[in-house]
């Protein structure tokens, strides 16, 4: 009815497609331009050219370094977190006993602001890994449960009714029913989770640490390198959003039924 | 209704159920005594919140009734039966699972395992149900009605005798619902079960069944059971047959005088 799209739609189009990308790099000439302009000084705020200087200026292998620093500390948080809440969900579904006696307690956990907490659990365990990891941990934990718990929670009764009726083991409802069903809720709980994993990493270097991104920014702001610490910041959250996209990729790649259906 | 009546193949007598044990609290079902034979179709209507739902759970051994007993082929029902198939109102296939594999769902589930002899059994269900060619497809690239014509081989899968069906087409649109409903004629004509089939549509009733039980408010009680006398197979004509009607009209004042009265 409409073979050749009017020069105007298609116009329209375009802009649709560029239109984020065209943004940002607006964005970021009228920041350079108000630095200019204005005359900032760069410990005020550093326009975007020097701060992709301060980028270059840091040696590439130091990078790697607080990269590594800050990675390990989010993704180990990250995979234990894991390993503990769906289990702990699970577990929590099966018996109304446990799930009464631990949702007020990861309530409580949830609602104390971690980055309040960190400070004395440096002191209680240390400042090394394991510490910062737990803070991860403690800031990953609650979407995770909470997640699992519903998508499990939300598996169509009658399929269940279907397992009672074929008298299926309990652990096949778990596995070939529950858990599957959960799939959809559990990624939307990882996607939350794996930024909040850096954020956990990054405030405990915050308190204490001698490497890792957030221990760079912090210092480079204590030394008033404001443009390296912008630097930083842009490189955290670049690291942050490829995470984010990766936990998106494996849905795709491993579990592209659980994704809703593009028209 | 040339079926031979054999003994009673599924047995009520005076079944009902509350479903708070409290002694003052309300009946969902109450007095229900039927007799189904063996690969008869049973339709049963009533208005919402009547408990037909409730007949069909006692049925699967799903629910124990508080009063009265439930027997299939002349043993008490005490608890799950693998002997029925069930449909439900949506088809609640498995998202992540083929077509084929979701035929297959309850072998898998059941035993954790199935063979290349199920895997036949699955393509030859799917081909009387004319999805012969949908097997590796996922199940939302199937329409609504597809979907369910899955769902009714699913249950049929482990050859079950009895064949529960809990309004298995009031979620589809008006046509695709009177097809289904042939084709549900076809596969039972081909795969014998007994079939206890709950409905909203009194047409739909009329339609498919070699009897209708017609169902009151709550607590749900026996107001009627009405021998379809239509002669099979049915087809689209047979809505054009005065008969129908009468039929139809039949169940329709049982459905609406009470109220009328009230």
């Amino acid at each position: 009815m409409n073979p050749k799209p009017s020069p105007d739609s298609r116009l329209q189009q375009q802009l649709l497609r560029f239109a984020p990308g065209l943004f940002f790099v607006g964005l970021i000439v009228l920041w350079e331009a108000v630095c200019r302009l204005a005359q900032l000084p760069t410990f005020v705020l550093p326009a975007p050219s020097a701060i992709f200087h301060a980028f270059l200026n840091v040696e590439f292998s130091r990078w790697m370094e607080h990269l590594w620093a800050t990675l390990s500390v989010a993704l180990m948080g990250f995979a234990i977190s894991i390993a503990i809440s769906i289990p702990l969900a699970i577990a929590m579904m099966r018996s109304e006993l446990l799930s009464r006696t631990l949702y007020p307690l990861l309530v409580v956990i949830q609602s104390t602001p971690v980055v309040a907490v960190a400070p004395l659990i440096i002191v209680l365990m240390g400042s090394d890994d394991p510490s910062r990891v737990l803070i991860t941990c403690l800031l990953t934990f609650f979407p995770l449960v909470v997640s699992t718990a519903t998508g499990i929670n939300e598996t169509p009764a009658e399929l269940i009714e279907l397992s009672r009726s074929l008298d299926a083991p309990i652990r096949r409802e778990t596995w070939q029913i529950r858990i599957p069903y959960a799939i959809p809720h559990i990624f939307s709980g990882l996607k939350v989770a794996i930024t909040l994993a850096i954020i956990g990493a990054v405030v405990a270097e915050f308190v204490a640490a001698e490497e890792g991104l957030g221990y760079f920014i912090q210092f480079s702001t204590s030394f008033f390198k404001i443009p390296q610490a912008f630097a930083g910041l842009f490189f955290l959250a670049f690291i942050s959003l490829i995470l984010f996209k990766s936990v998106q990729w494996v849905q795709q790649i491993f579990f592209g039924w659980s994704l809703p259906k593009k028209k | 209704m040339t079926q031979q009546h054999e003994r009673a193949f599924v047995r009520m007598d005076g079944v009902g159920h509350r479903y708070d044990p409290a002694p003052d609290a309300p009946m969902a079902v109450q007095d229900i005594n039927l007799e189904i034979h063996r690969h008869e179709f049973v339709a049963v209507v009533g208005p919402s919140g009547c408990g037909k739902s409730t007949l069909l759970r006692m049925v699967s051994g799903l629910l124990i009734p508080s009063h009265g007993e439930v027997s299939v082929f002349g043993k008490q029902v005490d608890g799950p039966r693998d002997d029925v198939g069930i449909v439900f109102q949506k088809p609640t296939l498995l998202p992540w699972l083929s077509v084929r594999k979701n035929v297959l769902f309850p072998l898998k589930h059941k035993y954790g395992r199935y063979n290349r002899q199920d895997e036949k059994r699955a393509d030859e269900l799917l081909a009387i149900a004319g999805l012969e060619t949908f097997g590796d497809k996922m199940p939302d690239e199937l329409s609504g009605g597809m979907q369910q014509r899955v769902g009714i081989v699913r249950a049929l899968l482990l050859n079950p005798d009895i064949l529960l069906m809990d309004e298995p087409f009031s979620a589809l649109d008006a046509m695709t619902r009177e097809q289904i409903g042939f084709d549900l004629l076809k596969i039972w004509n081909e795969q014998p079960k007994t079939v206890l089939f709950i409905t909203h549509s009194i047409s739909e009733a009329v339609l498919l069944a070699d009897r209708v039980l017609v169902m009151s408010k709550r607590p749900g009680t026996v107001l009627d059971l009405i021998d379809i006398d239509l002669p099979r197979p049915r087809s689209a004509d047979t809505i054009r047959e005065p008969r129908f009607s009468e039929l139809t009209d039949r169940i329709r004042k049982h459905i609406y005088e009470p109220e009328a009265v009230a």
